[in-house]
């Protein structure tokens, strides 16, 4: 069959190019490793760089008073925080843009404000005092019918005292403030994170307990990874870009130099070309797929399996891509053109179609966008596959990708010309 | 004379007011080697691409072996039996040079043995050498094996030369010389005259898609070419002037060379006793017309090196 002899030959081609093999396979390993290293934790989690400037300051010694230790021990038992301390002589900003210097990371800095212990010390107690009245004030008025006079006048002096003793507690706060670059992208996460060390301090100066179990579950049967959530992504992200950047660019390159008018001379047709592209391309993909996974077991112990499903919408995805490659290389003449346009596809394509990042985190007219993108479904489509083990999902987006695939092959082999103007 | 394998009748092919090929009607014959001589856009690729059925033509016929290029039932016929060197023949870089051939074989029902055919062209050292590390002139020798592997009995060769070193088109003039020794029909085009005069055995002179002329370089020569001249080396204004008396038909050239037109043998004895008898001892050579001196006369210009038409 003359479509195998051209597979034959465009794969042989293609693995003895050494760019091919780069961008093909080796690329996506290296982002691979890259996202696994990055996330996986593999040595040593990463922590974000936090700037602490304590001004709450013990006026006898000039030492730093103890809640306000306590609270920047509370912050460090998080495990999440590179804490560097700021003395409370510099000024915060500077100091801290010095520390990062010119190539350094964003900016953040906690301020633990002057008077933190004792606004936290009389914030308790005025809150400790408070609970305590309401709840004598309660069981006064359960009890009431129970008790003499003399017992009630004795009641209502306690509260009384009580009261007034609140009274004399200055109503202040503890004060922190966080200083943010508005474009770090890890700011809501430190926030949140200081938040909750703040929220924990608090109960634990007042006496409460949490009374809301949280309870942590993972939605899939396997215990994954990180990074197997990141082998669907990546794998259908490059599979996209072998297509729409690789064969559009080969195929570019093999009309401008006369390679597909000189086969055309001969009886094999257009459609053989095709099969025989799509059939390299698929069998890229499967090999893709497959060096994926087996590093990803070798170097980050990832447990995804690829079913026959996966499998199948590889290949559905590889003829979609394949086709919208054929037909960007129809309309193009010449590679740069080809790599240029297939980049500005594939790039946003990439990013907008929840490969890397969910599509929950986008403003809702990204959101809108990524509907339309092919690569939403094949990416979606291989992670029910791969990691949800949920054939519903499967089914639905192996549907629209077949579909997709259908159309975009019929107009590449409509485009292609196998004979000229 | 041999039965025509392409009958071209009329052909034209036009893009919206321009007519690349303009109603063109010639045959080529099995066995010969058939030139299409003419400058770049004469229309010498567009017309080889309607035979090749790989270009649509606009009217007229155009039949290889009594098949129509036209009906789909006889392209097929037609690819099965025909070999293409396409103008710039390129092929799969990282692919070996057997790897190519044996690509483009694999597209025929049958073909020929590889290796034969790789040592049919001389290219036995190269066999496993990639496409890419080629110089252009062995190139050109895969673009021919791999025309030839299908076992055509009609060789396409467009403008196999174009770009080549002088020794690396000499070496492609072998090859085309040995297709015709076995027996293959080779339509050639070229801008090349002096490729065109050494190996075709008819020449088609085309220019701005008309053929102007069609016929054997020693026909149109003889027809169209004018006639011989005596060429006196570094002559004098003197013995110019005393040439012009006697013979007639004598000029100068730029390099102060003496030229003069002689009208059959006698008129050349003649001469030749007449600078005998005047000590003339300087180089004296007799320059034959050439298809060059044809096209000059029929088109009314010359055609570069890189293939452009000049006036």
């Amino acid at each position: 069959m003359k479509a195998l002899t051209i597979f034959k030959a465009v794969t042989k081609n293609w693995m003895r190019s050494r760019s091919g093999l780069f961008f093909s396979i080796l690329f996506p390993i290296l982002l691979l490793v890259v996202f696994g290293a990055i996330f996986s934790g593999i040595g040593g989690t990463s922590k974000y760089d936090l700037f602490v400037q304590n001004l709450d300051l013990k006026a006898a010694d000039g030492e730093p008073s103890d809640l306000s230790l306590a609270f920047i021990e509370a912050l460090n038992s998080t495990e999440t925080f590179a804490i560097k301390d700021v003395s409370p002589s510099e000024n915060a900003t500077e100091y801290a843009r010095e520390a990062l210097g010119p190539l350094g990371g964003s900016m953040r800095i906690l301020v633990i404000s002057e008077g933190f212990q004792d606004d936290l010390i009389n914030g308790t107690l005025k809150v400790r005092i408070g609970i305590s009245y309401d709840t004598l004030n309660m069981y006064y008025w359960y009890f009431e019918p129970y008790m003499d006079d003399a017992q009630k006048a004795a009641f209502q002096q306690g509260l009384d005292q009580m009261q007034q003793y609140n009274a004399t507690i200055p109503d202040t706060k503890s004060s922190l403030t966080i200083m943010v670059d508005p474009s770090d992208q890890s700011a809501a996460i430190i926030k949140s994170i200081i938040a909750s060390v703040a929220n924990a301090f608090n109960y634990e100066m007042i006496g409460a307990e949490n009374v809301i179990e949280f309870n942590e579950t993972s939605v899939t049967t396997t215990r994954y990874s990180n990074v197997d959530f990141y082998i669907p992504g990546i794998t259908a992200a490059f599979i996209m870009t072998n297509g729409i950047i690789g064969l559009a660019a080969t195929a570019t390159e093999f009309k401008r130099r006369g390679i597909i008018k000189r086969l055309s001379i001969t009886p094999l047709t257009k459609m053989d070309w095709i099969i025989g592209n799509v059939l390299s391309q698929a069998l890229l993909n499967l090999m893709l797929t497959a060096i994926m996974i087996a590093l990803g077991w070798v170097i980050f112990n990832v447990r995804v399996i690829p079913d026959a499903f996966s499998i199948a919408l590889i290949l559905l995805g590889s003829i979609m891509f394949s086709g919208i490659g054929m037909a960007l290389s129809g309309f193009i003449k010449d590679v740069e053109a080809a790599s240029a346009i297939g980049n500005a596809i594939a790039f946003p394509m990439m990013f907008l179609s929840g490969t890397y990042f969910p599509l929950e985190l986008m403003p809702d007219y990204l959101q809108t966008i990524s509907k339309a993108l092919p690569l939403t479904y094949f990416s979606e489509g291989l992670k029910h596959a791969m990691i949800y083990k949920n054939p519903e999902g499967v089914y639905l987006n192996m549907l629209i990708v077949a579909i997709l695939a259908v159309a975009f092959i019929i107009l590449g082999s409509l485009v292609t010309r196998w004979k000229e103007k | 004379m041999n039965k025509a394998v392409v009958e071209v009748d009329s052909l034209v092919k036009q893009y919206g007011q321009l007519k690349a090929v303009d109603g063109i009607s010639f045959e080529v014959y099995e066995g010969e080697v058939f030139a299409f001589l003419g400058p770049n856009g004469a229309g010498k690729t567009t017309t080889v691409e309607i035979l090749e059925c790989i270009r649509p033509l606009t009217s007229g016929t155009a039949r290889i072996f009594g098949y129509e290029v036209t009906r789909n039932e006889d392209v097929k016929e037609i690819k099965r039996r025909i070999g293409a060197l396409p103008q710039e023949f390129s092929a799969l870089d990282k692919l070996t040079v057997k790897e190519n051939i044996e690509l483009i074989g694999d597209m025929y029902e049958k073909h020929l043995d590889v290796m034969e055919i790789i040592k049919l062209l001389d290219l036995e050292d190269k066999t496993n050498e990639k496409f890419e590390n080629l110089s252009g002139g062995l190139k050109q020798r895969v673009g021919v094996a791999a025309a030839l592997v299908s076992d055509p009995q009609l060789v396409f060769l467009d403008e196999p030369t174009t770009g080549l070193d002088p020794k690396s088109r000499r070496e492609v003039w072998v090859v085309i010389e040995n297709l015709k020794k076995l027996g293959k029909t080779v339509f050639l085009t070229t801008h090349y005259m002096e490729e065109a005069q050494v190996l075709a055995d008819r020449v088609a002179i085309i220019n701005k898609g008309k053929i102007a002329v069609i016929g054997s370089p020693q026909e149109l020569i003889s027809q169209h070419g004018g006639l011989k001249v005596l060429v006196i080396r570094k002559g004098d204004k003197k013995l110019a002037d005393s040439l012009q008396k006697r013979y007639g038909q004598t000029t100068m050239n730029g390099n102060g060379d003496i030229l003069v037109k002689i009208d059959d043998v006698d008129e050349l004895w003649q001469m030749m006793t007449t600078l005998t008898e005047m000590r003339v001892g300087k180089d004296i050579e007799i320059q034959t017309p050439t298809i060059e001196d044809v096209f000059l006369k029929i088109v009314g210009g010359r055609i570069t090196e890189e293939g452009e038409f000049k006036q």
